[in-house]
């Protein structure tokens, strides 16, 4: 849930970057954190395995500067894609603000991209959440691909994009499609707001 | 009050600077548990303090998981001492939901014992002052787009 300080005028928004195992979610951060200014953003804290893999979750908050008045940061969260660790990622999607779906445009990964989709309704479910009413964008990722390994953007949209949000083809290693992500998501999770959402 | 005594919301704050003076904490947060703070002590550069939430609610959250996994209440508090300094960290349930308070100390100035003393106190002080109920509010002007658009592409360097 976002925080609103009235008083000094500030934004704190909660963003997940969600989806399946390697899909680019940690690559995701790694490239905002690579190219935003060191002024603007903190220490991305990374919780994981020997090998890298997300364990618990990586964050990075980042400092947007004055929107309509107000000091906004985001959080940025990733969850581990791992299906075993269901429950540290319901614990990371507590109080999301808004979800961004990184989805594997690689054809042999479809059935993780819908596995993950369905995973990440149920767990807002039990943070008594419905997905139709969470700020989500998707991110088709690895577009980079060979054209014969991967689904296009409108396949991709035709499998997993029921809600018709906006979808975004991306290369996140090279960062292609990451700063229309974030600006996306930003924008929905802050019209939501906007919309007087209660403040809490 | 110490200079870098902050509140997001107003009512966490007389508590936690009598808390931060009687139990001599070096930092202090009171946040959420999903990571949002709501007062802090003894942090100087915001975005440390943000990290620091993320790790304290996902401590919150993971020995929470434990606690219901093995079907007992959540647990209480926890704390880590090392050589100079510790940490404690504990959740109480006020009106305004479940906080947590992570308090950390210096050996030479305080000990586990004092700041389990003292935050006792400060949990008592914060349900007392917590408010009832979260009012609606309108919060953004309806075209704050240009100014999100220019902000990204500010941090992005286009």
């Amino acid at each position: 849930m976002s925080l609103v300080n009235f008083t000094a005028r500030e934004i704190t928004c909660k963003i997940v970057y969600y989806g399946p195992g390697r899909s680019g979610k940690t690559t995701n951060l790694h490239y905002i954190y690579g190219r935003v200014p060191e002024t603007r953003r903190g220490r991305m804290v990374s919780l994981a395995t020997q090998t890298d893999r997300t364990l618990f979750f990586d964050f990075l908050p980042i400092d947007l500067g004055q929107i309509s008045g107000f000091a906004t940061r985001f959080q940025l969260y990733t969850v581990p894609g791992q299906v075993y660790y269901n429950a540290t990622r319901r614990l990371v999607l507590q109080g999301a603000d808004g979800v961004v779906f990184v989805g594997d445009s690689q054809a042999r990964q479809l059935d993780e991209n819908i596995e993950s989709l369905q995973n990440l309704q149920s767990n807002l479910l039990e943070h008594g959440v419905d997905v139709r009413a969470m700020p989500l964008v998707m991110q088709y990722n690895k577009q980079d691909l060979p054209p014969e390994l991967i689904l296009t953007p409108p396949e991709l949209d035709d499998a997993l994009n029921f809600r018709s949000v906006p979808s975004f083809p991306a290369d996140a290693l090279h960062g292609r499609g990451v700063f229309e992500t974030l600006k996306s998501v930003s924008e929905l999770v802050l019209k939501k707001l906007a919309a007087g959402s209660p403040a809490s | 009050m110490s200079p870098h005594t902050r509140a997001v919301e107003t009512w966490t704050l007389q508590p936690l600077t009598d808390f931060v003076r009687e139990a001599s904490a070096r930092l202090v947060l009171v946040l959420t548990p999903s990571g949002q703070v709501l007062a802090q002590s003894g942090f100087s550069r915001a975005v440390d303090v943000m990290s620091a939430a993320a790790l304290a609610a996902a401590i919150v959250a993971s020995t929470g998981e434990l606690a219901r996994q093995l079907r007992q209440p959540p647990f209480a508090a926890l704390s880590h001492q090392g050589p100079r300094t510790g940490f404690f960290l504990a959740t109480f349930l006020t009106d305004r939901g479940t906080l947590a308070v992570l308090a950390v100390y210096d050996l030479d100035v305080s000990s586990l014992g004092i700041v389990q003393l003292f935050y006792e106190q400060l949990a008592a002080d914060l349900k007392a002052a917590s408010p009832k109920g979260a009012v609606p509010k309108q919060v953004l002007a309806a075209d704050f787009e240009r100014e999100l658009t220019d902000s990204l592409n500010t941090l992005f360097g286009r």
